[in-house]
């Protein structure tokens, strides 16, 4: 079956035309031809060049190598230590492909590319991801899309001068989990009831810069010609401005798009703090707290967003939506995921008979049973063993529920097939370059408020690529 | 008669063997490495978490490392990344360039000590940058280098025989800076050889280290 990619979300005659013809002369000056339109058939083989072959892109190839008929032709990378390493581990899994230091010789010089994955620093990514577009290719480009709206906002522009899809990392909205709780719980059944809260966290040690291998450092000319200052920021580029959004974009991204996700609606102000308290050698700051309101449906929904690079405490990392009927803690690792209801809600029994939720203590991340050889668990209690205590009758405690949906792949890997089933025809793109745009536009905002020490206001507008 | 005076001899080596002093292995742990979030892990046979500082694992007094850059071989000759001399160069660092990463699947490694010796240990650190399990790693003692004969088994958490070599009832584990210390049982050996089956976080193995300890047999 032959069918033509899907119009990205959102792209009308007249975008496309605007757009088009700003972008005519950038593409007519492209060194390397636009191919037409090349339709996947169902069980088409997709040519993938991959740009950027670090620790992201490292795990973009584990988790791509496990989909069908997916053939990396080209890697690329400026430092060959990763360079090669992409090249290694692909023949490994029976690739063959061709190794690039510049992505301007790999697309140009392999036209049966379909499509690129981009894994480069996040100020890379607009040139990138154009580039490869304009070249006729579809791109799945890391998050968060760029590290400033205008690139997120060229990105876009190309994606709907091409044709092409851009699928923007943004993971969790093609988790099985995640999209059962955005479409079943929440948009179905409203089984949390009036949202009113959200926070979420991602915390993370103490860690020590990254350093370079022995003999493996890169010229110093060729940094420059690539535009990095030095291998210490090439190695730790998400720590410097030039480079990276900082800490709000690397582990933030994630999670507020979720809440952008989740609760159906674009933020309408921000109030942060942060700073550069710890590690006196980066730029970026080391912790930084948000809190936005979102005007939902429903009403004023106010979301706590919280990064520390100074500690791992807190419980892991996990989206938190919370309604006056119930919460749901989401995360990535089932053992954080719980839904809670609140004593008030009606039961839950007919959700349990619908077979929407399922009772506690079963489903993936439950506690495993205990063994015979194991103590029993002590029961959480809340009587203290000393004679004083402590009334804590204030609100009832809340039962946990789990979700009868398990991932059982890699956490990319359900992002990546559906970037490469829009590419075959089969449905549309989870993440597209607009809901990219729309969450940068919604996390760098963070960095503005926190270096102008006051609430900003978002204009409706600006998420609008 | 003969029976009974070989039964005579067993015990009296027993009862030296429980003679010997026995003091704590000292191993040089590299710094805590866990970088980023941990991936969720599930394993069927993971060993209960662990609080604390472990007990130490006691050796006989006189007990050396042998195997430091002594030579590695493997099932995968081209690994993906790094050498296998990172098996036995004594950088436990676990940074990039200070791990040797093979192929997909059932691999392994082996370290030949150059002279069989009474073996009371080995320690091994796969990957400790992040939380992870290895699978099916299993350990075996053998004076063949191509431990056809005579082949010591001494750990193995193979719980489905992935590697082919037997089920075994030993716990995964998750890897830390901490590394495996894994009791050699005194088996007298030359080469020492580790399988392992992907991990939790790819298909792909890890060798940072791998140390022997032991006494030369004279």
């Amino acid at each position: 079956m032959t069918t033509s990619p899907q119009q990205p979300p959102g792209l009308t005659r007249r975008d496309f035309l605007s757009a088009g013809a700003k972008l005519g002369a950038a593409i007519l000056a492209a060194p390397y031809i636009v191919r037409a339109a090349a339709p996947q058939e169902a069980g088409d083989t997709i040519n993938v060049g991959l740009i950027g072959c670090g620790e992201e892109g490292r795990v973009l190839l584990s988790a791509a190598l496990k989909i069908p008929n997916i053939r990396f032709v080209a890697v690329c990378d400026i430092w060959p230590y990763n360079r090669g390493y992409g090249e290694r581990l692909l023949k490994k899994f029976g690739h063959d492909p061709k190794p690039y230091e510049d992505y301007r010789e790999m697309l140009s010089d392999i036209p049966g590319i379909d499509a690129v994955i981009v894994a480069t620093p996040d100020f890379m990514h607009a040139e990138h991801t154009n580039a490869s577009l304009r070249a006729g290719k579809h791109v799945y480009c890391e998050k968060l899309i760029s590290n400033t709206v205008e690139g997120a906002r060229s990105m876009v522009a190309t994606a709907r001068a091409t044709g092409r899809f851009l699928q923007i990392g943004h993971q969790r909205r093609s988790n099985p989990r995640y999209v059962y709780a955005h479409d079943r719980l929440l948009g179905q059944a409203h089984i949390l009831g009036r949202i009113t809260a959200a926070d979420a966290q991602w915390n993370r040690a103490v860690t020590e810069d990254l350093g370079c291998p022995a003999h493996q450092e890169i010229p110093e000319a060729i940094l420059h010609k690539y535009g990095y200052a030095n291998m210490h920021e090439f190695r730790n580029w998400r720590w410097f401005r030039k480079y990276s959004g900082g800490v709000i974009s690397d582990l933030g991204a994630h999670q507020i798009d979720i809440f952008n996700w989740m609760l159906g609606a674009n933020p309408r102000s921000v109030l942060a703090g942060g700073g550069r308290d710890y590690y006196t050698n980066h730029e970026w700051y080391d912790n930084v707290t948000a809190i936005y309101e979102f005007p939902t449906k429903t009403g004023i929904v106010r979301a706590v967003y919280q990064v520390e690079t100074t500690t791992s405490a807190g419980g892991g990392y996990h989206e938190y939506i919370m309604g006056d009927e119930g919460a749901l803690k989401i995360s990535e690792n089932p053992k954080y995921t719980r839904l809670y209801r609140e004593a008030r809600a009606p039961e839950w029994d007919k959700w349990v008979s619908d077979g929407l939720i399922i009772r506690p203590g079963t489903g993936e991340g439950a506690l495993p049973p205990v063994k015979p050889w194991e103590k029993p668990r002590p029961k959480l209690s809340m009587v203290s063993k000393s004679d004083s205590t402590v009334d804590v009758r204030e609100t009832a405690e809340l039962s946990a529920w789990d979700m009868p949906v398990v991932l059982d792949k890699a956490i990319h890997q359900p992002h990546l097939e559906n970037f490469f089933d829009a590419m075959r025809g089969k449905g549309s793109l989870h993440s597209p370059g607009e809901v990219g745009f729309a969450t940068a536009v919604t996390v760098l905002k963070v960095n503005d408020a926190v270096a102008a020490r006051k609430m900003l206001m978002f204009a409706p507008e600006d998420f609008t690529a | 008669m003969l029976r009974l005076l070989t039964a005579i001899i067993a015990l009296a080596s027993v009862c030296a063997v429980r003679a010997e002093e026995m003091v704590p292995l000292k191993l040089d742990l590299p710094k805590p490495l866990f970088v980023g979030t941990p991936r969720p892990i599930k394993v069927s046979n993971l060993e209960p978490a662990q609080v604390g500082t472990p007990p130490p694992f006691m050796v006989p007094a006189g007990t050396v490392l042998l195997s430091l850059n002594k030579p590695a071989t493997s099932s995968d000759s081209s690994p993906v990344i790094g050498e296998l001399t990172c098996v036995t160069d004594g950088d436990k660092s676990g940074i990039e360039g200070s791990y040797v990463e093979l192929g997909p699947g059932v691999q392994w490694v082996q370290v030949d000590l150059g002279a069989p010796a009474r073996l009371a240990a080995i320690a091994v650190w796969h990957f400790h940058a992040e939380a992870r399990v290895y699978h099916a790693v299993v350990v075996q003692l053998s004076n063949d280098p191509d431990f056809k004969a005579a082949v010591t088994t001494v750990f193995n958490n193979d719980d489905t025989n992935a590697d082919g070599l037997g089920k075994g009832s030993d716990y995964a584990y998750v890897e830390t800076y901490r590394g495996r210390v894994i009791d050699a049982k005194g088996v007298t050996a030359r080469y020492v050889r580790l399988y392992s089956d992907g991990n939790t976080s790819d298909e792909l193995n890890h060798y940072t280290e791998v140390e022997v300890y032991g006494r030369p047999v004279n």
